[in-house]
């Protein structure tokens, strides 16, 4: 899923300034998921904001909406009178949600309230980690299936480099060095030796840096 | 079922410490009428003193005092404190108990425990209090502790002026404004008819005065365990602080003496709970002064419970110093009350250390009034005055119907007293089972007349609570106030909302003024709550539609020095109330249909014990065993230390197991699912190829362990090499093979990770079978710290009079080596400072005993948790010692650690005890407050599946979280936790808090 997180609340605070009606809008998919901008986090920030206007004695109205999927222009269309009515909109969604709905309501203030991180899983309660880079051309079939382009710190294709360190990457003791456990994973299904072979250099030109990346499949447009 | 009209529906229980009261509560939960007889004044036992519990740290009183509240709860336990038990006539199904009550001076009937008479005493503070061990004071009117049940004053005869010399101005009894003090009650008896008698009176802590080679008594500084725990405790006399009497300084180096009373000329046992008892002391007491030294004299540490060595492992990482010496006495430094301790260090030289405060961690005695009480019930005692039971039959007493529970036994820790309080529960509905029901509370109510929806029509009363609240709160104001919030349509003040008269008050209320909503603003719902809605049901109302205000505990109590502002406190907690009353919904439980059998999986001595335990009240059991016959590991055993057969008594267990027609034996079956919840589980098992379906009402977990055969010591590589039950089996079959033995090494602790609890026992059994075999062998044994807890200490003084050489090899492993084919075992001597090689025909190996490799999958099919080990791993270590926190499952035997055959035993009743709360009924009650998902806003996040303690939720086959009412408990943690607020819980809601919270914020506002 996308892993998001919210922004400090002084930086929300500050994109709202001026505002007196503002619209939450969460979304009821991966940032639900993980606690950034589902319809709880939607109401704790609703109220962190109510209460931090009381003590400031600014006058705002606070309205608390989540949809099912912010990135979908029907499930954001359901808005349109909320959005119209507000002075500003700030999505709890990934980045993709507060572009939705710039182009559902072109007239509106979308401004974001999360700040996008990653492509992960959860590691335990409170801790998600990052395990896909999105680069377009997986390699996981070669890598023991452990992504090294998302977890190794210099996304090197033949580690590891000299600088792993008892399982831990140079970077931080508390990064995993993801060539150790690519190791650690084939050695136990005896396939170490795979490891022998050179994995060429990467086709990285689908990994998003010639510009926007679009699937286009011609079978499914109406 | 069976009825037979002579057996009484109803047991006695005798001790109310946590044994007996868990006796009672099982007992009671089951269908049978409990009297809890106690001697003290109040119920809690000794475990009501300590401060916090090992291995965990769980608070104590935390932990028990939900179970004290649970007892005086009980509509069918019947609590007859300071009371003894004179006699017991009759037999097993129908005995006549003569129970003889002390005078207590105090009405408990009428006295609400509010303290008065205690504040007027005119001994107050001037006696020593045995709750704070001799620490604090009391008075001779007094309350045990705050938490004590019954909640009830008791004047003692022996201090009180008026009742010793006759002479006081009985400023108690002018104090008491509910005339509850009667200085003219005299002891009296009454005879009560019981089916089964639990004795569980627990043991005395030794008194150590009797040690005087440590002074305890005439050096300030020197303390008892017990002591040490009041004095860490919150509640203790110094409210938590560990200090010196002597100065009320804090001590920098403190020392713990372990063994005092035990393992000595005079008790040939061990307490079972010191060394992990001191070891905690040090560890809390570390916490509590930071920089604090603390030292533990021990000759072993015996950490032979689940947890107890990484326990005991952490303790020396926090830098507690063990020394291996029992010193031999104390000398105090006249000038600052420090002591001196002498003791010989490990390398043989003498030392001398002073010390600043000195703890000594006394054992466990058999208690006397116990004694007096053996007499009363005419049960037999053993040689250490403790009661005779016997190795295969760990619950019963001399008397047929009489069972024993908790140390009265034999010195055990909590966990094991709880156990054998739910095991004799088991022995004793053998018996009483069959009456079950007959003489319990049942209660019929008239039908509910609100509907929910209705406009609420609110009642609102105000306690007094005799001067407890009105004497810091103006109640009739707060009555006023009431009186003026939304749909209030009736408040008034009462004396007393939880006396007698006023439940008739209450009622009448409710039908003149059709009052749907009842909030009374008194006390603490915690006690009282249930009464509240008890009156209510009486008339019709709901019981969720009662609400509480506690305007005692958390206003006047708090408040008493600002009466003005208590007021206005108790008008604004009145105000929460009644905006959430507004939004109360009357809510229903329903029924669902119980499987009144169960499914045992294993066929050991566990499963057969728990098998016939259930079948003997009339239960149906598929007792399920992987292998093609029964008896597991003990098919292997011969013969035990005590002088046993177990072949004999398994044998007469399989036959009783095969020969009862409620047991279907299962062989070479295995359990693959398990879907459902408690009383409704439905398992697939898979036998001889092909698969079944059961239906039980609960899971008994009895699927043992195993004698580990890891690489160690040539094991497996030379036929001399043997583990400890290998060498039981071979001395079995060839006792003449021994007799050429010259020399026997015995290494223990091999592939140490936990304590095995057995090996050290077994061992020391094995070197004496060869001592009996080959009389002049030369026999060695190999040992970390010898943990021969409780009465096992007499054989191991045995093994060490008949000249079996203990050598410790702690950090320098031993090594085993072949020369010219003779095989030896080359160890490290401290005493001699020197390596021995010691030559040995016979090399015997305590390997651990571990988990099963099938642990893990039959977990995950039964939804419950595994420790690191691999073991089973309970709901909680002290007071849910076989339950799993997934309702209807239970665990017993070597499934949840190693232990011997009567722990197993009497785990194995225990597991029974708890698993027949359930199958006695042959319908559960489910609803009321639980956990409901709102499927369409649930995105399957599995944030509720990973946070439930229980198990419960599920994402289903329509891809939602789903809660099911009967397995639900209701606890709310979902509900906080879900990210899409898809789940409420009912009684709880959003709207009925918020309420609240807007009305507190609204007045401020």
């Amino acid at each position: 899923m996308i892993v998001a997180e919210q922004k400090p609340l002084a930086e929300i605070r500050q994109m709202i300034k001026g505002h007196r009606k503002v619209l939450l809008v969460g979304c009821g998919s991966c940032v639900t998921v993980c606690f950034a901008g589902g319809a709880k986090e939607v109401g704790i920030l609703a109220s962190s904001l109510r209460l931090a206007a009381q003590i400031d004695g600014d006058d705002l109205e606070v309205t608390e909406e989540t949809v099912l999927r912010q990135c979908e222009p029907e499930f954001v269309e359901t808005l349109r009178r909320k959005v119209e009515d507000a002075d500003i909109v700030v999505s709890l969604a990934c980045g993709v949600g507060p572009q939705t709905m710039v182009e559902a309501f072109p007239n509106a203030r979308i401004v974001p309230g999360l700040n996008t991180k990653f492509f992960g899983r959860v590691l335990g309660p409170g801790v998600w980690t990052e395990t896909c880079a999105g680069c377009g051309n997986c390699i996981l079939h070669l890598t023991g299936g452990i992504c090294p382009v998302a977890r190794c710190s210099k996304s090197l294709l033949n580690g590891p480099c000299g600088g792993s360190v008892g399982g831990k990457c140079e970077v931080s003791p508390d990064i995993k060095c993801v060539w150790q456990e690519i190791y650690d994973h084939l050695a136990v299904q005896g396939k170490a030796e795979n490891l022998a072979e050179i994995i060429e250099e990467k086709d990285w030109s689908t990994a998003g840096h010639g510009g926007p990346r679009t699937i286009t499949r011609k079978d499914l447009q109406i | 079922m069976l009825r037979d009209n002579r057996v009484v529906g109803a047991a006695m229980v005798v001790g109310g410490g946590i044994a007996g009261m868990q006796a009672a509560l099982d007992l009671a939960a089951s269908g049978i009428k409990v009297y809890l007889v106690e001697s003290a004044p109040a119920i809690g036992g000794k475990m009501v003193q300590f401060d916090k519990t090992f291995p965990t740290n769980d608070c104590a009183t935390c932990i028990i005092s939900p179970k004290l509240v649970e007892v005086a709860r009980n509509p069918n336990i019947t609590l007859l404190a300071y009371s003894d038990v004179v006699g017991v006539k009759g037999e097993a199904g129908n005995f006549q108990a003569r129970i003889r009550h002390k005078a207590r001076y105090v009405d408990v009937d009428r006295c609400t425990g509010c303290g008065s008479c205690v504040e007027a005493c005119v001994l107050r503070n001037r006696i020593p209090s045995e709750m704070n061990a001799g620490l604090g004071k009391r008075g001779a009117a007094y309350i045990p502790f705050p938490q004590a049940v019954p909640l009830a004053a008791t004047i003692d005869p022996q201090r009180c002026l008026l009742l010793t010399a006759g002479r006081c101005n009985k400023a108690c009894a002018k104090a008491c404004t509910l005339n509850a003090i009667d200085f003219d009650q005299r002891e009296w008896e009454e005879d009560i008819s019981v089916g089964a008698i639990v004795v569980a009176p627990g043991f005395e802590p030794f008194d150590a005065r009797l040690a005087e080679e440590y002074g305890f008594g005439r050096f300030p500084n020197v303390i008892t365990s017990i002591q040490l725990e009041r004095l860490l405790s919150a509640s203790g006399p110094t409210k938590g602080k560990v200090v010196r009497q002597s100065d009320g300084q804090e001590p920098k180096r403190m020392a713990i003496i372990q063994c005092v009373g035990s393992r000595d000329r005079h008790h040939n046992y061990c307490s079972s709970v010191c060394c992990m008892f001191g070891t905690k002391g040090a560890m809390l007491a570390k916490e509590h002064i930071p920089g604090l030294e603390c030292s533990i004299f021990m000759m072993d540490v015996r950490a032979h419970g689940k947890g107890y060595d990484a326990y005991y492992q952490r303790a020396k990482a926090q830098g507690v110093r063990y020394i291996r010496c029992r010193p031999s006495g104390l000398k105090e430094v006249p000038a600052n009350n420090n002591l001196i301790v002498k003791y010989q260090a490990e390398d043989g030289t003498i030392r001398e250390e002073e010390f600043d405060l000195v703890v000594l961690a006394i054992g466990m005695a058999p208690s006397w009034s116990a004694r007096t009480l053996a007499g009363a019930l005419n049960i037999g005692l053993n040689e250490h005055h403790f009661c005779a039971t016997t190795k295969f039959a760990p619950l019963e007493t001399t008397r047929p119907g009489i069972f024993a529970a908790g140390p009265f036994v034999e010195p055990m820790d909590i966990a094991e007293s709880v156990t054998r309080g739910s095991a004799a529960a088991a022995k004793c509905l053998e018996i009483v089972g069959k009456a079950r029901d007959t003489l319990v509370a049942s209660r019929s109510y008239p039908i509910e007349f609100c509907q929910d929806g209705e406009v609420p029509r609110i009642g609102v009363f105000v306690c007094h609570c005799g001067t407890n609240i009105a004497g810091v709160v103006d109640v009739k104001r707060v009555a006023q106030y009431a009186s003026t919030l939304p749909n209030v349509v009736y408040a008034d003040t009462t004396l007393y909302a939880c006396a007698q008269d006023t439940q008739e008050i209450l009622k009448a209320a409710v039908q003149e003024y059709k009052l749907n909503r009842l909030v009374v603003s008194a006390c603490t719902p915690r006690t009282h709550l249930p009464l509240f809605q008890e009156t209510g049901k009486e008339v019709g109302l709901n019981p969720y539609l009662v609400e509480m205000a506690n305007i005692r505990d958390q206003c006047s109590w708090v408040h008493s020095n600002d009466p003005e502002a208590a007021t206005e406190k108790a008008k604004t907690l009145v105000r929460m109330a009644v905006a959430r009353a507004n939004h109360l919904h009357p809510l229903h439980t329903h029924i669902v249909p119980v499987t009144q059998n169960a499914l045992v999986i294993g066929g050991g001595i566990a499963g057969m014990n728990a098998a016939t335990a259930l079948a003997a009240q009339g239960f149906g059991v598929y007792l399920v065993e992987q292998e093609d016959r029964l008896g597991g590991n003990f098919r292997q055993l011969h013969y035990t230390v005590e002088g046993y057969d177990p072949q004999v008594y398994l044998l007469d267990l399989i036959e009783q197991v095969q020969s009862n027609p409620r047991i279907q034996v299962l062989m070479g079956a295995k359990v693959l699912t398990t879907t459902g919840f408690v009383g409704n589980f439905r398992s697939t098992i898979q036998r001889n190829g092909k698969l079944e379906v059961l239906e039980h009402g609960a899971t008994i977990v009895a699927v043992g362990g195993k004698e580990a055969h890891e690489d160690a010591y040539l094991l497996g590589q030379d036929p001399r090499v043997m583990t400890s039950l290998d060498f039981q089996v071979k001395v079995a079959a060839d006792p003449e093979s021994m007799a050429g033995v010259k020399n026997a090494v015995f290494i223990q602790c091999v592939n140490y990770r936990y304590c095995s609890r057995i090996c050290c026992t077994t061992a020391i059994q094995n070197a004496m079978k060869i001592r009996e075999l080959a009389p002049d062998a030369n026999i060695y044994m190999l040992v970390k710290d010898v943990r021969t807890f409780g009465f096992r200490e007499q054989y191991y003084t045995k093994a060490r009079e008949a000249g079996i050489i203990f050598l410790r090899y702690e950090e320098r492993e031993p090594q085993v080596e072949i020369e010219d084919g003779q095989l030896a075992v080359k160890a490290w001597d401290a005493i001699l400072g020197e390596e021995l090689r010691l030559p040995a025909d016979l090399l015997v190996l305590a390997e651990a005993v571990r988990p099963l490799e099938g642990n893990a999958a039959l977990a995950a099919a039964l939804k419950v948790p595994l420790t690191e080990d691999g073991f089973f791993l309970e709901a909680h270590t002290k007071l849910r010692p076989v339950d799993f926190s997934a309702e209807g499952v239970f665990v017993c035997g070597l499934a949840h650690y190693p232990k011997f055959a009567e722990e197993t035993i009497a785990q194995a009743y225990a597991a029974a005890a708890r698993a027949t709360i359930f199958l006695s009924k042959p319908y559960l009650e489910v609803g009321g407050i639980v956990s409901t998902v709102e499927g369409a806003k649930c995105t399957a996040c599995l944030t509720c599946v990973r946070a439930c303690p229980y198990q419960v939720p599920r994402i289903n086959e329509g891809q939602v979280a789903e809660i099911n009412p009967a397995a639900c408990h209701g606890c709310g943690i979902c509900v906080s936790a879900c990210p899409a607020k898809a789940i409420h819980i009912s009684h709880y809601d959003d709207d009925q808090l918020m309420a609240k919270s807007k009305v507190l914020i609204g007045e401020q506002a």
